[in-house]
């Protein structure tokens, strides 16, 4: 299989081709900036002692959110046996990979020390578990990562034999998938609102508004691939797929909108000092203001696709779609990303305000990460189309001698 | 080696009793074998060919004499395209540990080095060291420095008494900002030159307005005490409940018997995670390589407190847990012209610090936290 | 039905292991600093050495006992009757008499409190006097100042005034007033820092 969808993922278009290279450049920049930031230690970066995370975390953060709203999507498929999802949900696996494995790419380029990583390794290193919330999202994205290889692994190569996948096998599987898909964004969100130290993050919204802005941005990325994906090969994805995706768009959306009123209310109505760094979000604290023109890009985007999202009509019109999922994403890439984990760092424990600024090493890492998971989900992609269409198969003449043997 | 081990360790033969050595083909473990004088090709998978390691690594024994700070493995100076080349190696966990005890070096001084950094690398979490193995870092540390610098440096690993509960407490009327003892501390604790690390923060605040720590100016260039002005300073609280302590993913940080809220550097992953957790801006973060002029190098070192560091690393005040272990003031303490620093043991009930917290009206700062800071402020 | 156990399951399980908050037997950290407190034994960490090369003398002063330098030793001249062989009022009349001690001005409360006749004797120049005349050795010279300063006096006392020499353990020794005052302008002048608060002229601005 390996060698077959090998064989498989390197044969394309023209346009596969151009987009392969074009990815790996990137990643290859992004190598080299992150060599001078090994060479150079993290100072690389913008982050200071004030603003201690920056691009990275923030890219992370995210990035869990579109991990476990990919499986979202499973849940429906498997269990109630609808069809319709079936196409989507492979896709949606791999884009769940390649997010994990963009998370803990992020992970590792913000580490100090990324050679005394084994530490980190359960059983290896020494491990604080209860009672550090980032051991747990090592464990939760490690083993979510580990259910999303095997879950569709295990049906693709059913499929790859020609043969349908047991119900019996992937069932519980996938129920604890999206359980898990839950937890990781959870704990995600856990990682920040235990932080006594930072007021902006310590508030029990965070967890529900991490899942529901996932929730919207994820399938909104899915269904953009899937467009891609329709665009460029003959797998048939029916309009009613995208439109039930849609669905899941737009209720997560209008919920993460709800939760962001609330949110703005608390922190406006009745400001204290614990406001702080939300006055600095959206309005800049004394004349900083670096973060102002993302967040006033990313709220409009928001309410504006939300709104768009809403009428049925819209929704139905698939350009206008297209259109709103793309600004969503971006819309919640900023607020969930850098809009949430930089103010939380301003203004410092003694209200010291120290603006972050990234570097151009900092961003062509990023980048090249970014390259690095579009670069594996194309390939996973592929081969599971390839799987799906059946142009990749066990071929017969093997499987012949196998049974002589 | 004891046989229960809460880590791994990974034992390439290099122990002298051990013949079969995997670092040359020659089965010589002491001493320079012919083969070793003529750069001969690597049979390591990584991607520098064992010429320019032994470039890269004489260029820093020749430099040896005036770079300064902790030099570790990894930092063997090179440029840009070596530093290209060898990414993917240093992405193996333990790639230049591998490099340097693999390569083909000349003479005892290297190999030795080389063992040291391997055993370094690959050592457990100090927390949960035995006896043996603790003074077996410390020795290694301390062998290390004098290969490397020609100097000899006094490590202790003193552990914590009974009976000992260190507590601060800081007296703001008294506080004039003349700076003192943050000298004294840069140069205690052997803090990074470059990036100007350091523990203490001195804040002016202006009288009347309360603490108003958002509006205070903490990087004052005047005579002091300014006419209408206040000092306070902030450093580790060493907290009794740490929020350090419980997010910290590998258990590099942790409180001591004694209160101290200390951390293992060669543990410390560089997540930084402590940092975001710390209400009180207590945790400092090595973001490029510490240098400290070699003749401005503390040797009175302590494996918690002031030996040297390395990049990527959290750092913060230990209350100068080499002095005060040692029943010393800390180096603020004694630096302080005002007697503004009380520093003491809050087990005895005779200590001038209990008698603060009993008969000053004393507080700390973001009690309501729940931290449990064992750093007191109070006013005449 | 299965997943709703799964679920429970998973919540007593969160559950089991958040309780991070080993609470211990203390409510606070001041009931644990009280309490363990009662069981200290001493410890066998001594400051001693730290005192370095100090000559110190002890004192006992409302239950606190503590060292202090010792101070005729430092005294540039003492002992004062090497000059001062005669009472001041004789010294003074003499035509030849030395000018001595011309430099030193007294800026400590105003000319209706203090003069240098408030502390010092001029009839027994070896001793300083108290306010009710009683001689008081040049070594506990804090015996003139806390007449005046009672509440600073507490404080140096009890450890919170003052500036302690060495060690935070046993031997305890602080200095005294004289050893930062000057009790002829005891006022401190301010001045520049040793070092500025920050380096980095880019923090500055």
């Amino acid at each position: 299989m390996v060698k077959d969808s090998l064989g498989y993922i390197t044969h394309g278009s023209k346009t596969y081709h151009i987009w392969m290279i074009f990815l790996t450049a990137i990643m290859l920049i992004g190598m080299y900036c992150y060599s001078i930031q090994l060479e150079e230690g993290l100072s690389a970066t913008g982050m200071t002692d004030r603003v201690s995370w920056g691009l990275y975390i923030s890219n992370f953060t995210f990035l869990v959110g579109v991990a476990a709203a990919a499986v979202m999507l499973v849940m429906p498929t498997y269990v109630l046996n609808d069809i319709d999802f079936k196409h989507a949900v492979l896709i949606g696996e791999g884009l769940a990979v390649a997010a994990l494995l963009m998370c803990l790419a992020f992970v590792v380029a913000d580490m100090g020390g990324p050679s005394v990583l084994w530490h980190m390794i359960p059983g290896i290193g020494v491990f604080n578990f209860p009672n550090s919330m980032l051991a747990w999202d090592v464990i939760v994205l490690n083993g979510y990562l580990f259910i999303n290889i095997t879950i569709p692994l295990y049906i693709l190569f059913r499929h790859y034999q020609g043969k349908e996948a047991k119900r019996s096998v992937y069932i519980p599987g996938s129920i604890l998938s999206v359980l898990w898909a839950v937890g990781i964004h959870l704990v995600t969100a856990f990682l920040y609102e235990g932080l006594q130290a930072r007021p902006f993050w310590n508030n029990a919204l965070l967890g529900p508004r991490f899942l529901a802005s996932a929730f919207a941005a994820g399938p909104a990325l899915i269904i953009l691939v899937l467009a891609v994906i329709r665009k460029f090969t003959e797998f048939n994805i029916e309009q009613k797929t995208i439109n039930k995706i849609a669905m899941i768009v737009v209720v997560a959306a209008q919920i993460n909108l709800i939760m962001l009123v609330s949110e703005l209310f608390k922190e406006f109505y009745a400001p204290t000092h614990h406001s702080e760094s939300a006055y600095y979000l959206f309005f800049g604290l004394e004349g900083k203001t670096a973060l102002l023109p993302w967040i006033w890009t990313a709220i409009p985007l928001n309410v504006l696709a939300t709104v768009l999202l809403t009428f049925h009509k819209l929704r139905r019109n698939p350009k206008v779609l297209y259109f709103c999922c793309f600004i969503l994403f971006v819309a919640i890439w900023i607020e969930k990303g850098f809009g949430l984990i930089v103010p939380g760092f301003i203004p410092g424990p003694y209200g010291t305000i120290a603006e972050y600024r990234p570097t151009g090493v900092e961003i062509g890492v990023t980048l090249g990460i970014w390259a690095m998971g579009a670069f594996i989900f194309t390939m996973l992609a592929k081969t599971s189309i390839g799987i799906e269409l059946g142009k990749l198969r066990y071929r017969k003449k093997e499987k012949l001698a196998s049974k002589a043997a | 080696m004891s046989e229960k081990k809460k880590w791994f360790t990974l034992d390439l033969g290099f122990n002298k009793k051990v013949p079969t050595a995997s670092s040359c083909g020659c089965g010589k473990t002491s001493g320079g074998c012919g083969s070793h004088e003529a750069p001969s090709p690597s049979k390591n998978e990584h991607a520098m060919t064992a010429e320019e390691f032994d470039k890269a690594v004489e260029g820093t024994m020749v430099d040896e004499t005036r770079k300064d700070g902790f030099q570790q493995v990894f930092d063997v100076k090179m440029d840009r395209r070596t530093a290209f080349r060898k990414l993917t190696a240093s992405l193996l966990v333990g790639a230049g540990a591998v490099q340097t005890s693999c390569s083909v070096i000349a003479g005892e001084e290297s190999k030795e080095k080389a063992q040291i950094d391997w055993e370094e690398q690959f050592k457990g979490n100090y927390k949960l060291m035995t006896q043996e193995e603790r003074d077996a870092t410390v020795d290694r540390l301390v062998r290390s420095y004098q290969l490397r610098k020609k100097e000899n440096i006094k490590m202790s690993a003193t552990d914590a008494s009974k009976d000992v509960l260190f507590g601060y407490a800081f007296n703001i009327s008294k506080c004039q900002g003349y700076m003192d003892c943050v000298s004294a501390c840069v140069e205690e604790n052997n803090q990074d030159r470059n990036s100007q690390m350091q523990y203490i923060r001195i804040h002016e605040m202006k009288d009347g307005e309360g603490f108003k720590f958002n509006e205070a100016d903490d990087n004052y260039y005047h005579e002091v005490p300014a006419e209408g002005h206040f000092y306070m300073g902030t450093q580790c609280f060493h907290c009794d409940d740490p929020p350090c302590v419980d997010v910290c993913p590998v258990q590099a940080t942790w409180r001591e018997e004694d209160g101290l809220v200390v951390i293992d550097y060669d543990w410390c992953i560089g997540c930084r995670y402590c940092m975001a957790a710390c209400p009180y801006d207590g945790r400092r973060f090595n973001w490029s390589k510490p240098e400290v002029p070699e003749e401005e190098v503390n040797k009175n070192q302590h494996y918690l407190g002031n030996r040297m560091r390395k990049k990527g690393v959290m750092e913060k005040c230990t209350f100068c847990i080499q002095r005060s272990r040692a029943g010393k003031d800390p180096a603020c303490v004694e630096a302080c012209p005002t007697g503004a620093r009380i520093f003491g043991n809050l087990l005895d009930p005779d200590s001038t610090i209990r008698w603060v917290l009993a008969n000053k009206k004393v507080f700390r700062l973001k009690e309501d936290l729940g931290t449990e800071p064992k750093f007191w402020y109070f006013m005449d | 039905m299965i997943e709703l156990r799964i679920l429970l399951g998973f919540a007593i399980f969160l559950c089991l292991c958040s309780c991070k908050h080993t609470e211990g037997e203390y409510h606070s950290l001041n009931d644990k600093i009280e309490e363990e407190g009662k069981k200290y034994h001493g410890t066998d960490i001594s400051s001693e050495t730290y005192i370095g090369d100090i000559e110190t003398l002890e004192i006992t002063e409302g239950g606190h006992t503590f060292l202090i330098p010792e101070r005729k030793g430092q005294l540039k001249s003492y002992a004062c009757t090497e000059c001062h062989s005669k009472p001041l009022s004789e010294m003074q009349n003499n035509a030849n008499a030395q000018r001595a001690h011309w430099d030193i001005k007294v800026v400590h409360a105003d000319e209706n409190a203090m003069n240098c006749a408030t502390c010092h004797n001029g009839n027994a120049m070896d001793h300083l006097k108290s306010l009710t005349g009683n001689a008081v050795d040049f070594n506990r010279s804090y015996k003139l100042c806390s007449q005046c300063h009672t509440t600073q006096f507490e404080d140096w006392k009890g450890g919170a005034h003052g500036k302690n020499i060495g060690g935070w353990s046993e031997p305890r020794a602080a200095m005294t007033c004289v050893n930062c005052h000057n009790p002829h302008q005891p006022q401190i002048e301010s001045k520049w820092p040793v070092q500025f608060n920050t380096q980095k002229v880019k923090e500055r601005e």
